[in-house]
């Protein structure tokens, strides 16, 4: 009775998702309509189109609608409709939309292998000759979207870091600076507790956002950056050596200081933690910031401290690219707007209107107006950067790592162990 | 055997009922049968939408052999079947034990609590499980409990192996056991009073009356209520989804085969998020055919005698 329910709820969403392409419809088939005799740009014979674009950003509805609107006022004939889903929906919603036909024409693109695979299905159009792809960005920041053989599936569009947020207001009443070194954030914490506060607001329920926010956070700071990364990745380091050891014993111990209850503290409970104070700390990534924004009280962000003698780097997380559809009904003014977002006047408009917490990828000096995102920004400074650690090449190791993460914190297993797991997860990958 | 009634201006004999039946069969077929055939179909290929190559009964051989889709496999399962016997014990128990209450005839407000029996039933999943979530979270239910004195109350039962599936469980029950209740009373409620006198005449206590009429008489309706409650379970997927996540939330304590399968043939698995319809398809269909023949055996166990 119930699952046919979700069953019924589920084919009433495609056929309302099918409804709103094909209210779409006419305008698709008047452009193409007038494709016959003005050969092939409608910006130029003044043709309207609406494009869609599809998200896995709820959250930032406002802010693309501001940035498109934008658009529009520089390209009058093109309106682009934002239609983000549930973030944790978003890959099976869009490849329901695009097996079906009925994709959006723009969208964003997974980096790495999620979104490669899209591409390799032939869902995503080739964007390597996009102008202004190839010059206006860094290798480092290109990769992400790049095919093995050097084809790029989409133009990147916004990175996202990860680190300590605290309340600047506790720090302030009880003294307390911000920690050097991972064994001084563990005294900063035992400190909050001693004085009442729950230190740290972070939760094992949604299991996502303890490995990608908080232990692949840290990881960089005990395996170092990209060049380290790839040792691992061609099996000449172990993932049971001591530094990855290390960086498991050290997550060990900050379970004293979650809070009480963590097993079953979701990410939305964190965040309310934090945000009404009942939480001094919470180790998070940029893309929330926006939730703090009517905060009642300062807050700050620290990059999540590396242990004594060992270098803090920060993970600067490739994030989001977008892409249009390799079927889409109007691919001039879809390239259009990628070119647009590949040229400094464009990522200008752009990075005005990012959402809080993303931050431009491109090779143009930003300027971000948000402070506490530029104080974000600024804790890359200095320090060696890196994607989290198994997204661009051990993608499969995501499981097996934030279950030893979270058995870890839970005291069910010790960090050997965990380290071990993970490392056997390794060895049984295909070579 | 009935007779066939005699031909008349109504029924003028032959096949004409295939014309009444003919719209039902049309929307089964195309949205019971033919969905059924072409998941049992799709169980036999591999790859994505537009991509599919036929791989014979690789899948299932996968399913069973691939020592880590097989522990989840058996996992979801070994849990589903927990699932299930607490709804058996919980739900249709404590259903049958509120029917018989409320419809007592020196029952006063039976109406009364029959709604408030039906209330949670009427509710969305979502909402009760998130509010069960929030409720038995000790961040937001710590001082409602110290406050009633019940603060070893408030413990983290939905992030604990031990009890999450428990408690998903109960959540569960609370939210249907309006509908074996409903069942139970309409079946008790059409049991002649003549039976209840002669029982009362021959001596039976309420006991005796319970175990050798009552619960006789409404075998038939157990047997509904238990059918029900397995295709349910076995293809429960929201709650867990409302109160835990898809991953069956902690360390798979509470997958289901209802959130494996979305898992593995329609969400893909977090964050690569690639599906595999035929691998989803193959796990549909043995559940497809444990519930058949799980329906069928339960179906016979309870028909009623001629």
């Amino acid at each position: 009775m119930k699952s046919k329910f979700m069953l019924r709820l589920m084919t009433l969403a495609v056929a309302g998702a099918m409804l709103l392409t094909s209210c779409g419809e006419p305008a698709a088939s008047e452009a193409s309509g007038s494709e016959g005799t003005a050969s092939s740009s409608s910006a130029d014979s003044g043709e309207k189109v609406e494009l869609t674009m599809g998200s896995w950003r709820t959250d930032d509805v406002e802010q693309m609608n501001s940035l498109l609107a934008a658009y529009h006022e520089l390209n009058p004939n093109v309106t682009i409709k934002f239609q983000p889903t549930n973030p944790p929906d978003y890959n099976a919603t869009l490849r329901l939309q695009l097996d079906g036909g009925t994709g959006p024409d723009l969208m964003y693109a997974r980096s790495y292998a999620t979104g490669e695979e899209l591409f390799d299905a032939g869902y995503f159009a080739d964007c390597t000759d996009i102008p202004g792809l190839k010059e206006n960005f860094t290798e480092a920041n290109l990769q992400p979207w790049m095919t093995k053989d050097g084809k790029m599936f989409a133009v990147p569009f916004a990175a996202v870091s990860h680190a300590v947020y605290y309340n600047k207001d506790i720090f302030e009443k009880e003294g307390l600076s911000v920690p050097e070194t991972f064994e001084d954030f563990l005294a900063l914490c035992q400190t909050l507790k001693d004085k009442g506060y729950t230190p740290l607001a972070n939760g094992l329920a949604d299991e996502w956002d303890i490995l990608e926010a908080f232990f692949l956070g840290m990881l960089p700071n005990y395996v170092g950056g990209p060049s380290q990364r790839a040792l691992y990745e061609s099996g000449e380091k172990k993932f049971n050596d001591p530094e990855v050891v290390k960086a498991f014993e050290d997550i060990s111990k900050v379970a004293p200081f979650l809070p009480e209850g963590f097993e079953a503290v979701t990410y939305n409970d964190s965040q309310v933690m934090f945000n009404s104070q009942s939480a001094a700390m919470f180790v998070d990534g940029s893309w929330t910031m926006g939730v703090y924004k009517d905060a009642g009280f300062n807050w700050g962000v620290f990059a999540i401290p590396a242990p004594k003698g060992q270098k803090t780097a920060i993970c600067f997380h490739p994030d989001m690219a977008i892409t249009m559809n390799a079927n889409t009904k109007h691919p001039e003014e879809a390239k259009a707007f990628l070119t647009w977002l590949c040229s400094e006047e464009g990522v200008k408009v752009a990075s005005k209107n990012l959402p809080v917490g993303y931050f431009p990828m491109i090779n143009f000096p930003m300027e971000l107006d948000h402070p506490q995102a530029k104080e974000f920004l600024a804790l890359n400074d200095g320090k060696e950067t890196d994607a989290r650690f198994v997204w661009p090449k051990l993608m499969e190791l995501y499981t097996p790592m934030n279950q030893a993460v979270i058995k870890v914190l839970k005291g069910e297993m010790t960090p050997d162990a965990a380290a071990n797991d993970v490392a056997a997860a390794f060895d049984k990958l295909p070579k | 055997m009935k007779k066939p009634a005699a031909k008349n201006r109504l029924n003028p004999g032959g096949s004409y009922w295939i014309w009444y039946a003919l719209p039902a069969i049309f929307f089964y077929v195309l949205f019971m049968a033919f969905p059924l055939l072409d998941s049992i179909r799709m169980s036999l290929y591999t790859g994505t939408t537009n991509n599919f190559t036929f791989v014979g009964l690789d899948n299932f051989t996968r399913l069973f052999t691939d020592p880590d889709l097989f522990a989840r496999y058996w996992g979801s399962m070994k849990n589903t079947v927990v699932f299930f016997i607490v709804h058996m014990l919980v739900q249709n128990v404590l259903g049958i034990v509120f029917a018989v209450l409320i419809t007592q005839k020196n029952m006063k407000g039976s109406k009364l609590y029959q709604t408030i029996i039906f209330i949670p039933t009427t509710f969305a999943v979502l909402v009760t499980g998130y509010l069960w979530k929030l409720l038995l979270n000790p961040v937001w239910s710590k001082n409602a409990l110290a406050s009633i004195g019940l603060e070893a109350l408030a413990k983290p039962w939905l992030g604990n192996e031990k009890y999450a599936l428990l408690f998903v469980a109960f959540v569960s029950c609370w939210q249907w056991i309006g509908i074996p209740t409903m069942m139970f009373a309409a079946a008790l409620q059409n049991i002649s009073d003549d039976i209840y006198e002669a029982a009362d005449i021959a001596g039976a206590n309420k006991w005796q009356v319970f175990w050798h009429i009552k619960l006789p008489l409404i075998k038939p309706t157990v047997g509904i209520v238990t059918i029900l409650t397995f295709v349910n379970n076995f293809n429960a997927f929201d709650i867990v989804f409302a109160m835990e996540n898809v991953n069956g939330a902690p360390g798979y304590a509470t997958d289901l085969l209802g959130t494996f399968f979305y898992r593995i043939g329609i969400a893909g698995q977090h964050p690569i998020g690639i599906p595999d319809p035929g691998m989803g398809a193959a796990i549909a269909s043995i559940t497809f055919v444990i519930l058949m023949v799980g329906s069928l055996f339960v179906m016979k166990l309870t028909e009623a005698k001629e």
